[in-house]
């Protein structure tokens, strides 16, 4: 039903010629969803949706490879917790509005291999894409309704006693390869030159060890801090199953707590550390 | 006698390091734990600066800035706040106990308030570091 209409949409984008470019889910030989790039009318029916369209595709949208020569509109298929990178994507000025097609797609919640509703999925406010922020909206209003999230999984962390945390920590920390997974996948990641990279300085040693991974990770973080929007592709491709998306909830928490701000609401809004209010809190300062 | 910490102060040069300079030159004793980083504002530290101290074995981290409303480019300590408290969460998240990241406003005429401030951190730092061995980076 959303399959046929979304290759019925594709379709429609693709005949007049401006865009050229529709970034959606496609299916490989072996069965897995995979991002998947159409072209031509004739690739569209190819497209595939369904509860395993893991990727965060607005990725691509600032991904120098796939852009080069798309000087025209460019599609791109969304659920609502990719159409929150998005917007962020739009608020940095990484990505213009008037040359993006949004499609988005009404999700009734991903499911993992088992057939388990996905942990971000749980909580997931739902509803329709708002429609001021789409072209193109796929899907009736969900009918599913949202758990409150009440950032449980935060608190377990935040109730250890410092001493408990780093062992917590170190115990997934000392198994990070440096793989930059969690980094290349992350849509809002997007900086040609990553400090990671960087040699002048070298802010955390690129040999992988317990000190320099937990430099890394808090990096990452700290850069997405405020920005983040939970997608949770860093946490789905980690190869050894660090729960990252627990870091990246409890700076959104301490963002929300303090600044009172949520990424990815509108396209306009400044990243929190860009600016300030004169009585924003400071109990911890002496 | 007590082991010698390292503790690393960053200092604005407006407010707390002339503070700092008018602690010692009203002779006012403190702690020597402290080495003192002068930069230009609180907001030019880069909390990655932070985070490499204790990724590179500091016991403690002070940063100090003008009192807000008194930055010498007059929004700077404003913004060092935000990121400081964005840091200060994350290490404390991550295991690094929360006394021994501190943050304070200590003006040019706040000498005694220095050598109070400095006092006070180096105790605290002290006091995480004679309870656990844990929390001292490999």
């Amino acid at each position: 039903m959303i399959s046929a209409e979304l290759k019925k949409t594709a379709k429609d984008l693709l005949k007049d010629g401006k865009v050229r470019l529709i970034i959606a889910y496609g299916e490989n030989a072996a069965g897995d969803i995979v991002p998947f790039f159409v072209t031509g009318e004739a690739l569209a029916d190819k497209m595939v949706w369904n509860d395993r369209c893991y990727y965060n595709l607005t990725k691509y949208l600032t991904d120098k490879d796939v852009m080069a020569g798309q000087d025209g509109v460019t599609g791109i298929v969304v659920k609502l917790c990719d159409l929150k990178a998005l917007k962020v994507l739009i608020s940095e000025r990484q990505v213009k509005r008037d040359r993006i097609k949004i499609i988005a797609i009404v999700c009734e919640g991903l499911k993992d291999e088992s057939g388990r509703s996905l942990k971000k999925c749980e909580t997931c406010p739902q509803g329709s894409p708002d429609r001021e922020s789409c072209d193109v909206i796929i899907g009736e209003k969900s009918g599913r309704s949202a758990a409150e999230d009440s950032y449980g999984d935060i608190a377990e962390i935040d109730n250890l006693t410092a001493t408990e945390r780093k062992v917590f920590w170190d115990k997934y920390f000392e198994k990070c390869l440096r793989c930059y997974a969690c980094r290349n996948i992350c849509p809002l990641c997007y900086c040609r030159e990553c400090v990671i990279e960087q040699h002048n300085p070298e802010w955390v040693s690129p040999a992988p060890s317990q000190t320099a991974n937990a430099g890394f990770h808090a990096i990452r973080a700290y850069h997405l801090a405020g920005r983040c929007v939970d997608c949770g592709e860093c946490e789905r491709v980690c190869p050894v199953g660090i729960p990252l998306r627990k870091i990246n909830r409890k700076m959104a928490k301490v963002v929300w707590d303090n600044f009172n701000f949520k990424p990815g609401e509108d396209t306009e809004s400044k990243t929190p550390i860009a600016w300030y209010k004169e009585n924003d809190p400071q109990d911890f300062i002496k | 006698m007590d082991k010698k910490l390292k503790i690393v102060g960053f200092l604005c040069n407006w407010c707390s390091y002339a503070g700092a300079d008018l602690a010692g030159i009203s002779r006012l004793q403190y702690p020597v734990d402290i080495r003192v980083i002068r930069v230009p504002c609180s907001g030019r530290i880069n909390p990655l600066l932070v985070l490499k101290c204790f990724l590179e074995g500091a016991d403690g981290v002070l940063v100090s800035g003008c009192h807000p409303g008194d930055c010498h480019y007059q929004e700077g300590n404003y913004y060092a706040r935000r990121r400081m408290l964005l840091m200060k969460n994350m290490l404390e998240y991550f295991g690094i106990d929360s006394r021994r990241f501190h943050m304070a406003w200590v003006s040019a005429a706040e000498g005694a308030k220095w050598a109070d401030v400095v006092g006070r951190v180096v105790d605290d730092v002290r006091a995480v570091c004679q309870t656990s061995e844990g929390t001292t980076p490999k």
